[in-house]
């Protein structure tokens, strides 16, 4: 059986686009953030370091509290936090907002290693336990559609929530005020300035929010998909983020399209037994994929126009 | 920004010569980072109940060789030490010679990799040909691969505009994947089940510099585990040509003049899509011999080791913290081979694990970037706001505008 009418064989099977979505959903939530932060004008490269600071707490917390709500918070805290450092470092001193993004992620990838040094004392964190986990849900009566139930409707609280929080951003971004100064601030600061919106608050809020949203997919992939932390454990999911985002177009239901397309692949690669590719090759195509849409294949691409330029107030 | 000269009172300074004098101001920002991400750091330790001076004791161990309690062999720290440095060293000029054209060249551990790659294959593949042909071949390999990895990020530059952060991300993780197909289950894989590749040949391995004898005594050992070899040399060459190709050649100015404004590069005849192709080829080739000579010097295979190598993520912190300067990579490149040669002594001896390097080069990052030191001074008046504040050519002041945004008009002003 060749390679091909292995993978068709496979696309038709309702638990493959279950774990597609599941997936696409894990690089979803950083996406979201992305989009937020850049349209407001602040590049954001370090969804990786929030999303694995994320992971770390979460799992921290649950061992902790033995609560997967409030570790999820805690989670979602711990990224916030990362973003306010790339907020203030970038917009309150105007660093290389990419220098910056790069030193957040170098040093999330150091400080959860050091602390999982510091509290366990050895390299394994501990799991928690199954009834701790983030928990899946199914959606009664709906989950019994042929396919579509397996796929959409039995699946992990955290997928419906990222589906919501979709939705959500871009009405939010295109349908409200706050939408409309967030990318005012975006592509003219000076403008937006002028027309009265406080330029920094919008950008802070953006960042933090970005960081909020990675921390979730953190906690998502700490424990919900997996129930521990692993040093690293993020393995470039915060970079496909990014490269959703750019694939989208800066706007979220596009970056959903491009997490669907990378979600497929790491969906593949999950069921590389049954296929007979080399899944290192399949992991390859999300970011060979982003290169063609940035070599404007499939249009152009472009970023919001004030996109990592430091505000500076009163500035031409 | 205008410091008063009037208030600033006239010591009588000491006469320095002009070139001693601009050394010190030039070395402020950087040295002033690495001490603030130290404190920073040692208040991390002790916030988590640790010793910080058992830790540094362990990193000065580990990378100087110096303050050793546990009976480590001073001089084996510091050749490991320079082995970790060699690479730092290409991998920082492949960072920051785009700097001075207004790039942001992330894909150094990309370029790194493809490097590696290309020399494994032409070793093994050639491994039969004598060292006076394959040696070459094998770097030249190295430095095309990686040039050609750098310019597949130049050209979508200088055609389409494709932002080259993204480009060279992308390709890191193409270079990755790549590198783990090629040797597991792939074509470079040394037998089923293992994740390494074939050995090199033996022409295509650089020498030590110490001769490989267990039987001469040096510093207390057999000369043959200092592993320090001959890439330290080709790596000093190359900031040299680093230096003269940037100063003393037209290139070198074109670049400069690109990075500096594109529009007047272009009033002043320089093709900008050229310069950037030609940028992003030649750091390419640099991080592609760091690479090359990564396995031809040390470890004459691709081992699952190379799956988490950080060499070309620690080159940006390398060509930030050198200013982008030959001489201040090449410094900057002993700090981080220290630091990694250290990492592992620190948490043997002090039990301190060893990521603690990685949040000490955040750190440093951080401070670069932010010139949080800047911005300290400017808050203590008192301390006198002496020439090397903020002397109107600070080379980090330069390298961070020039990085900041290619497109010069509307750039921000940093002041």
């Amino acid at each position: 059986m060749s390679v091909v009418s292995e993978i068709l064989h496979l696309l038709v099977t309702a638990s493959l686009w279950n774990q597609v979505l599941a997936a696409a959903v894990l690089l979803l939530l950083p996406a979201l953030g992305g989009v937020i932060s850049e349209r407001s004008g602040v590049v954001n490269i370090a969804m990786e370091g929030m999303m694995l600071t994320g992971a770390f707490f979460a799992v921290v917390a649950d061992l902790g509290l033995h609560n997967p709500w409030l570790a999820t918070l805690v989670a979602m805290a711990a990224g916030g936090l990362m973003a306010l450092i790339h907020a203030v470092v970038s917009i309150r001193f105007r660093a290389d907002q990419i220098v910056s993004g790069i030193a957040i992620n170098i040093f999330a990838a150091g400080l959860t290693v050091f602390l999982v040094n510091r509290i366990y004392g050895i390299q394994d964190v501990g799991h928690a336990s199954y009834s701790e986990l983030l928990p899946s849900l199914n959606i009664p009566v709906l989950e019994q559609i042929p396919f579509i139930g397996h796929v959409f409707f039995q699946q992990n609280v955290i997928v419906y929530v990222a589906l919501v929080l979709l939705v959500l951003v871009h009405v939010v971004l295109f349908r409200t005020r706050l939408g409309l100064r967030i990318r005012a601030v975006g592509e003219h600061p000076q403008a937006a300035d002028t027309a009265g919106i406080n330029v920094y608050a919008i950008r802070y809020g953006a960042v933090i929010t970005s960081g909020l949203l990675s921390g979730l997919a953190g906690a998502f992939l700490a424990i919900g998909v997996s129930n521990t932390f692993v040093p690293n454990m993020t393995d470039g999911r915060g970079y496909i983020a990014l490269a959703a985002m750019i694939f989208g177009k800066w706007t979220p239901f596009g970056a959903f399209v491009a997490c669907l397309i990378f979600g497929l692949g790491e969906a593949i690669y999950a069921n590389n037994s049954i296929i007979h590719v080399s899944p290192y090759l399949l992991s390859m195509l999300p970011y060979l994929l982003t290169l063609i849409v940035l070599a404007g294949v499939v249009g152009r691409s472009n970023p919001p126009a004030a996109d990592g330029i430091p505000y500076v107030a009163g500035s031409e | 920004m205008a410091a008063s000269p009037a208030t600033v009172p006239e010591r009588p300074r000491p006469r320095l010569p002009a070139t001693a004098r601009r050394v010190a101001s030039g070395m402020a920002v950087p040295v002033g980072s690495v001490v603030l991400a130290f404190v920073i750091g040692a208040l991390i330790v002790l916030a988590t109940g640790g010793d910080p001076l058992a830790a540094y004791q362990g990193l000065l161990c580990g990378g100087l060789g110096a303050f050793c309690t546990q009976g480590e062999n001073p001089a084996l720290q510091v050749s490991s030490t320079i082995v970790f440095t060699i690479p730092l060293i290409m991998a920082g000029m492949a960072v920051a010679l785009p700097f001075r054209a207004g790039l942001f060249n992330i894909g150094a551990e990309g370029q790194f990799l493809a490097g590696a790659i290309a020399c494994t294959t032409i070793g093994i593949h050639l491994g039969t040909l004598p060292a006076p042909i394959l040696l070459p071949l094998v770097l030249l390999g190295g430095m095309a691969a990686g040039a050609l990895w750098a310019g597949i990020a130049g050209v979508l530059k200088a055609t389409v505009g494709a932002h080259e952060v993204v480009t060279t991300i992308m390709l890191n993780y193409v270079a990755q994947w790549l590198l783990r197909y090629l040797i597991i289950g792939g074509p470079l894989q040394l037998a089923s089940g293992t994740s390494k590749s074939s050995p090199i040949g033996a022409g295509a391995r650089l020498a030590t510099l110490l001769p490989n004898d267990n039987n001469l005594v040096i510093f207390g050992l057999p000369s043959s585990v200092y592993r320090v070899h001959s890439g330290l040399l080709i790596a000093l060459l190359a900031a040299a040509v680093f230096a003269f190709l940037l100063w003393r050649t037209t290139l070198g100015y074109e670049i400069r003049a690109v990075g500096q404004s594109q529009k007047a590069a272009r009033y002043a005849g320089v093709s900008v899509r050229r310069t950037i192709i030609v940028t992003m080829l030649i750091a390419g080739a640099f991080s592609g011999l760091a690479g090359a000579i990564q396995i031809a010097g040390i470890d004459h295979n691709l081992t699952d080791k190379y799956f988490s190598d950080t060499t070309g993520f620690d080159a940006i912190a390398v060509a930030l913290l050198g200013l982008g300067s030959a001489v201040g990579i090449v410094l900057a490149s002993i700090l981080f081979g220290a630091l990694h040669s250290g990492s592992g002594v620190m948490q043997a001896d002090a039990g301190i694990s060893s990521s603690l390097v990685l949040v000490l080069q955040a750190l440093i990052l951080f401070s670069i970037a932010a010139n949080f030191l800047g911005a300290i001074r400017l808050r203590l008046p008192g301390l006198g706001r002496a020439p090397a504040a903020r002397p109107p050519d600070s080379p980090a002041a330069a390298l961070m505008t020039e990085a900041a945004a290619p497109p010069p008009e509307g750039s921000p002003s940093a002041t």
